[in-house]
């Protein structure tokens, strides 16, 4: 199908179909809404658009899945953070899994009868990653998974984690990825308090848990691989997702009657638009086929500073809006805003990355 | 123009660049190379290339006189006011540079009392991608400079505070370019010109410092770079003028146009 023919069809699905919010955004209240409205997407076929059909999908264009997420954000149907683990980790699962996993597991994420997340952040293991720690060790036909995890968002609603474990030496080269049953006994989940208050995290516990050997994705050691190729995934289709979110939260802030300053406005909607027209380029170039790699981080870079941006702008504009109003809509975006520079790669690990791999600056 | 041709012409004009013509002569130069045509005939390849190129060879021709008398639908050749920043006019002469910018003295600019309105959206796109490749000029001069430059028995390329700095810039002209190649209405322009101006700027300001005392001679390029940016973020607008100028224009509206699709 085509964009357009997909957009079109998509917005008057949508305008005869109510899937508005409840007035409740407590997190249970999100993850209940995203579930329905994945479920209304999935049974209307919407949702199947993008993904390959061994996954129920209907295939064509992931640009496609783009959309989709673009009207959902628009709409502010669905929360785009949590939307996006979808697009995180299907790629990833599709690519890696075995073919029957892939087709049993899958579609329950897409059609909101589940919730999954992604277990690489340690204690000990942030930027660094690969020094993680939690390990798997062989045991017969299953693989024996102890450590910890933490940061791991929306672990206490998830039925399967995408792990990162070491089951060789140490480095990159050492670590491998399992999809593993969060029900599976010795699995522990305590949820954090976040200070946005969606308590949207959580700490995760291995004891001694033992995952089928055909859980593992890709071979032993191919863990490193499946995280780079992760990434880009998380900077195309869930990008044009937050920034569609981002220009309805600059309608939001004009809607608010905010103070008139021309300047302020300006920039928020130049950096706006300027990774919105990256963002276009990059999933123009990911639907020609072309592998993505480390220029995502300008991408990355460009987005987390946009979003930013936005909200201090609302907060200087709203005056009171996010330390004083009764309701929480600008406090909430105001605040997860600034985690944009920390998770998915901190700000200055993009940096890193763009000094060492785009302007070819040798090691620190 | 397909792709081949489109690089032939781009080593044809680089060559041009590079053997030290500019202004006048340059203008000849693209003359022969047969710029009239191409950009009555192929703008969207010719305009982009010319003046990404007079960026990068840090050259100057008078050739945005033509792309905006030819968006005026008036015959290419001539001169015509120019608005600037602050509410001023200039002419960009082609007749040798009898008065130059005071900033940049190798740009035949000078002040006029006035002038008429003209379409701009063409005219600023240009300039875009004349100050994106006068900041790739001057990121390679910094990148080749922390390269080889040694200080505390290391190369200066292994700081990381410079490192970022340089990063941003890179970003910054990333993000330009990105915005440059998506325009194709007024707002676009206007805004594809203010994300070239800001990049230009802040790579200026980073690789200024990433140069140390070097970069601030007369000898070494790096300046002729800046004082161009500085110049030409000036001309048919400023970035600041043109952000406030896309903020007057969401307060009209009360809505933000998602000027780019998939
Ligand atoms: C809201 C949110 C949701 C998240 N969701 C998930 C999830 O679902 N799954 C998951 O696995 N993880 C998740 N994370 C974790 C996230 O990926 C990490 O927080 C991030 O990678 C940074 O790691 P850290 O917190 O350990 O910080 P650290 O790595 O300790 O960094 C602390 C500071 O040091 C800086 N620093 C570190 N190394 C360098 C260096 N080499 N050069 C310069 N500066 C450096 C960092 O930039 C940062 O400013 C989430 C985080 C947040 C905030």
């Amino acid at each position: 199908m085509r964009v357009d023919e997909f957009r079109q069809g998509l917005r008057n699905w949508l305008d005869h179909h109510d899937l508005t919010p409840p007035p409740d955004d407590s997190l249970d209240a999100q993850v209940a809404q995203l579930n329905r409205v994945r479920g209304a997407l999935w049974a209307a076929g919407w949702m199947r658009y993008g993904w390959p059909p061994r996954v129920g999908g209907l295939g064509g264009s992931g640009a496609l899945r783009a959309v989709l997420g673009e009207e959902v954000a628009s709409r502010s149907l669905a929360e785009p953070g949590i939307w996006s683990m979808v697009e995180v980790l299907v790629p990833t699962v599709v690519d890696y899994a075995p073919p029957t996993l892939a087709a049993e597991l899958v579609p329950r994420l897409l059609a909101g009868r589940e919730q999954w997340c992604q277990g690489f952040s340690e204690p000990g293991s942030g930027s660094d990653l690969a020094s993680l720690s939690t390990r798997a060790v062989p045991d017969g036909d299953a693989w024996v998974v102890s450590g910890q995890k933490v940061w791991t968002s929306l672990a206490q609603y998830a039925a399967r984690c995408v792990l990162l474990a070491r089951t060789g030496g140490p480095g990159h080269a050492g670590i491998s990825a399992f999809l593993v049953d969060m029900d599976h006994p010795g699995i522990t989940v305590r949820p954090l308090r976040t200070m946005h208050g969606v308590d949207e995290f959580a700490e995760v516990f291995f004891d001694d848990v033992r995952v089928p050997a055909h859980r593992m994705l890709g071979g032993p050691g191919d863990g490193w691989q499946l995280a780079m190729d992760l990434l880009p995934h998380e900077r195309s289709t869930c990008f044009w997702h937050r920034i569609a979110h981002l220009y309805a939260t600059l309608d939001r802030l004009l809607a608010d009657g905010c103070e008139a300053d021309a300047d302020a406005l300006g920039a928020a909607w130049l950096d706006l638009h300027t990774v919105r027209c990256r963002s276009a380029s990059t999933q123009r170039s990911l639907a020609a086929g072309g592998r993505l790699g480390p220029e995502t981080s300008v991408d990355k870079i460009l987005l987390a500073t946009a979003e930013q941006r936005l909200f201090d702008t609302a907060r200087d504009l709203l005056p009171g809006a996010v330390e004083l109003a009764e309701d929480a809509a600008w406090r909430t975006g105001y605040l997860y805003s600034r985690a944009a520079s920390i998770y998915g790669g901190t700000a200055e690990i993009q940096r890193n990355i763009v000094a060492r791999r785009l302007l070819g600056l040798g090691k620190e | 123009m397909d792709t081949a041709e489109r690089d032939l012409l781009e080593e044809a004009l680089r060559k041009t660049m590079t053997a030290a013509a500019t202004g006048a002569s340059l203008d000849t130069a693209l003359a022969d190379l047969g710029w009239t045509q191409m950009l009555a005939e192929a703008p969207d390849t010719a305009v982009p290339l010319v003046f990404r190129l007079l960026g990068e060879t840090g050259t100057q021709a008078a050739v945005l006189n033509d792309v905006v008398l030819r968006a005026a639908g008036r015959p290419v050749g001539g001169t015509l006011p120019l608005p600037y920043a602050g509410g001023t006019w200039v002419v960009w002469a082609r007749d040798g540079a009898t008065e130059a910018s005071a900033l940049d003295p190798l740009l035949p600019l000078r002040r006029v009392g006035t002038g008429e309105a003209v379409p701009l959206a063409a005219g600023r796109r240009a300039l875009g991608w004349w100050l994106l490749g006068t900041g790739h000029a001057m990121l390679d001069l910094a990148r080749e400079h922390v390269l080889e430059r040694h200080q505390f028995g290391r190369p200066l390329a292994s700081f990381q505070a410079l490192r970022h700095r340089l990063a941003e810039a890179h970003v910054a002209l990333e993000g330009a370019e990105a915005a440059l190649g998506a325009t194709d209405d007024d707002t676009g322009a206007l805004l594809a010109k203010a994300a070239a101006g800001r990049a230009a700027l802040t790579t200026a300001r980073h690789c200024q410092q990433a140069l140390g005392g070097i970069g601030f001679t007369a000898e070494h390029p790096l300046h002729r770079h800046v004082k161009r940016a500085l110049v030409l973020d000036g001309l048919l607008g400023s970035t600041r003028e043109l952000t406030r100028e896309a903020g007057a224009l969401l307060l009209r509206e009360r809505r933000t146009r998602r000027l780019v699709d998939l």
